[in-house]
């Protein structure tokens, strides 16, 4: 089973200390959620847990090696990232985008076969595309876009999913369908995801595990019952919450 | 020269994403195929039509009887002067189409072409100081590989750096240094005789006239083809950005490298041969992207094909459309090529863009 661990990570850009010595283990069957205010990192240390950029000290390892001694087509078919923001440059067709997931699985001669034509279609359905499979991705709405991105995620299965705001830009029934398909892929699939969120009810509902990014380094990591409550909240964005029983368990409202 | 290049950077400046193709359905994979079918009948043909038509324009029945005996009049105007010609102007043709499609991939811009990051810059400032000191003909295309490699090292070694990989600054280091060749370039041309000036300048605005086909190009256009088609789903994946690339898996900054070199050594070789000639590098990867999208296992071989005909097809309209007047070639590419973009960037505005 494929795992990623931080070791004692220091993470940090432009001089500003994201992380000082954060440890974590992301295994299968766990679901967490990065939370914190504007501009504290989250990006930053999903890059980095991705090996898409060193840290400053500490390791991440991807099924207990090193993530930047791995070739990138290894990691990409353990691992696989939802950026924070799609631009399609070129024209393709949405069928031919999904399909990019594939590239790591292909060798470089190897043409997409009719599995993994299958596995796209299937994707772009879950994400409720189907019927745009021939459009130009230069012609798609920003939320069509971020769901044909998360569709090419899914096709390239990888073990491990960091998604970095994938509800950005989606209306109530895409962003529920979204974590729905990623809850899906947690315990179906026995998968691990992390999650960059700003809807902390979201993450309440979904999630199994958090990660709070307070500043100055600090930073706050565990099951969701634990540190999801009203003090922690308050402290991480700096605002008063109320705090509501639904039928569905605790929620989270900014209070005054 | 100067300006040119000052206002192709801004136009590439301005670009934004999404300009093409907005909402059109593209056309289906079969059909793609026997496009790439019929660009190759076109290739063969263009290059049978360019051997009968000249300054004496054969008919079938002449132009066979001239084929079947190399040694008559018309049989030496085939063999000797028009096919080996419209060979050239194929083969610079086909590089200068392929050269565009990978810049495009490596500066994220559907307008970036072969010329943009200063590598023709380069070649033609070696080949206009050759012809000064009167070095040999037969010389000249070296002295311009030497020109675009010198031109190659200064833009990587100015754009490296140390950070990620940046199209932008790649771009403005390109630009400016291809603004420096072309002062260079009008200082040799203002410093040279009167009597060697007319064949420099059609040199410059790209000329086949004179052109032959080193045996070696063929293996550089045969060989980068081969590997960029092996490519192919990489350039897809890269074309998606950098960091989308590497989460593919692909080894970004060894694939930008190897695209930038096998673009310039494209671009070194087609401009040793036949001088700058315009647009083609624009021009075609822009409409075959238009037609069968941007897959570029498609999109590759299309381009190169479609750019040997066009090559072929202007270069037959700058030998015959002011017989027995010869105009040089990039004349006519860019005649034909300012109002075929113009319009196609019309057409995207028109959409909404």
């Amino acid at each position: 089973m494929t795992s990623l661990a931080c070791q004692s990570l220091d993470v940090s850009i432009a001089g500003k200390n994201i992380c000082s010595r954060l440890d974590l283990e992301l295994e299968p069957g766990q679901f967490w959620g990065l939370l914190g205010p504007n501009g504290i990192g989250k990006t930053t240390l999903l890059k980095c847990m991705a090996g898409l950029s060193p840290p400053d000290s500490g390791k991440v390892l991807l099924e207990n090696q090193e993530i930047e001694n791995l070739p990138r087509r290894v990691v990409a078919r353990l691992l696989g990232m939802l950026q924070q923001h799609t631009v399609y440059v070129f024209d393709a067709s949405v069928l031919e985008t999904a399909m990019t997931g594939r590239h790591p699985h292909l060798a470089y001669w190897e043409r997409e076969g009719p599995k993994d034509k299958q596995k796209a279609l299937d994707a772009i359905r879950v994400v409720d595309l189907a019927g745009f499979e021939t459009r130009s991705v230069t012609g798609l709405s920003g939320g069509e876009a971020r769901r044909l991105a998360f569709a090419s995620l899914i096709v390239q299965e990888p073990a491990i999913l960091l998604l970095d705001e994938p509800t950005n830009h989606l209306d109530m029934k895409h962003q529920i369908r979204i974590m729905n398909q990623v809850k899906k892929q947690v315990t179906g699939e026995q998968r691990g995801a992390m999650i960059a969120l700003h809807d902390v009810n979201l993450a309440a509902r979904y999630c199994t595990h958090i990660v709070m990014l307070l500043g100055q380094g600090d930073w706050q990591a565990g099951p969701v019952a634990e540190l999801l409550n009203r003090e922690n909240l308050e402290r991480l964005y700096q605002c008063p919450v109320e705090v509501v029983q639904t039928s569905g368990g605790r929620r989270f409202l900014p209070g005054s | 020269m100067l300006w040119v290049c000052l206002i192709r950077a801004i136009i590439l400046n301005l670009n934004q994403p999404s300009h093409v193709n907005q909402s059109c359905k593209m056309i289906p994979t079969s059909l793609r195929r026997s496009l790439l079918f019929i660009l190759l009948l076109l290739s063969v043909s263009s290059i049978f039509f360019a051997s009968a038509s000249g300054s004496v324009t054969l008919g079938w029945s002449e132009w066979l009887a001239a084929v079947q005996e190399p040694t008559s009049r018309h049989g030496e105007l085939i063999w000797r002067l028009r096919l080996p010609r419209a060979l050239a102007a194929w083969v610079v043709g086909s590089m200068l189409a392929m050269s565009g499609c990978l810049m495009q991939v490596l500066l994220r811009n559907p307008l970036a072409d072969p010329y943009v990051l200063g590598v023709s810059g380069g070649a033609a400032f070696a080949t206009l100081l050759g012809m000064v000191f009167g070095i040999a003909a037969g010389f000249l295309p070296w002295l311009a590989i030497l020109g675009a490699l010198v031109s190659i090292l200064i833009v990587f070694g100015l754009a490296r750096g140390t950070g990620p990989w940046s199209g932008t600054r790649l771009l403005l280091t390109g630009v400016v240094t291809a603004s420096g060749w072309a002062a260079l370039i009008s200082l040799v041309l203002s410093l040279s005789p009167d009597n060697s000036l007319r064949g420099m300048l059609f040199w410059l605005m790209g000329d086949l006239s004179y052109a032959t086909l080193p045996s070696w190009s063929l293996a550089v256009l045969g060989g980068s083809f081969i590997l960029t088609l092996g490519l192919a789903r990489s350039l897809n994946v890269l074309a998606m950005g950098e960091t989308t690339a590497r989460l593919l898996g692909e080894p970004t900054h060894r694939m930008l490298w190897l695209v930038y070199l096998l673009a310039s050594v494209l671009t070194a070789t087609a401009v040793s041969i036949a001088g700058s000639i315009g647009f083609v590098g624009l021009i075609v990867p822009h409409l075959m992207r238009l037609l069968v999208g941007s897959d570029h296992r498609i999109l590759i071989p299309a381009a190169t094909l479609f750019g040997g005909v066009f090559l072929v097809f202007s270069d037959t309209l700058a030998r015959t459309v002011l017989s027995p007047q010869q105009l040089p070639v990039g004349v006519i590419t860019a005649l034909l090529g300012v109002p075929l973009f113009l319009l196609l960037l019309n057409r995207a505005r028109l959409k909404g863009v």
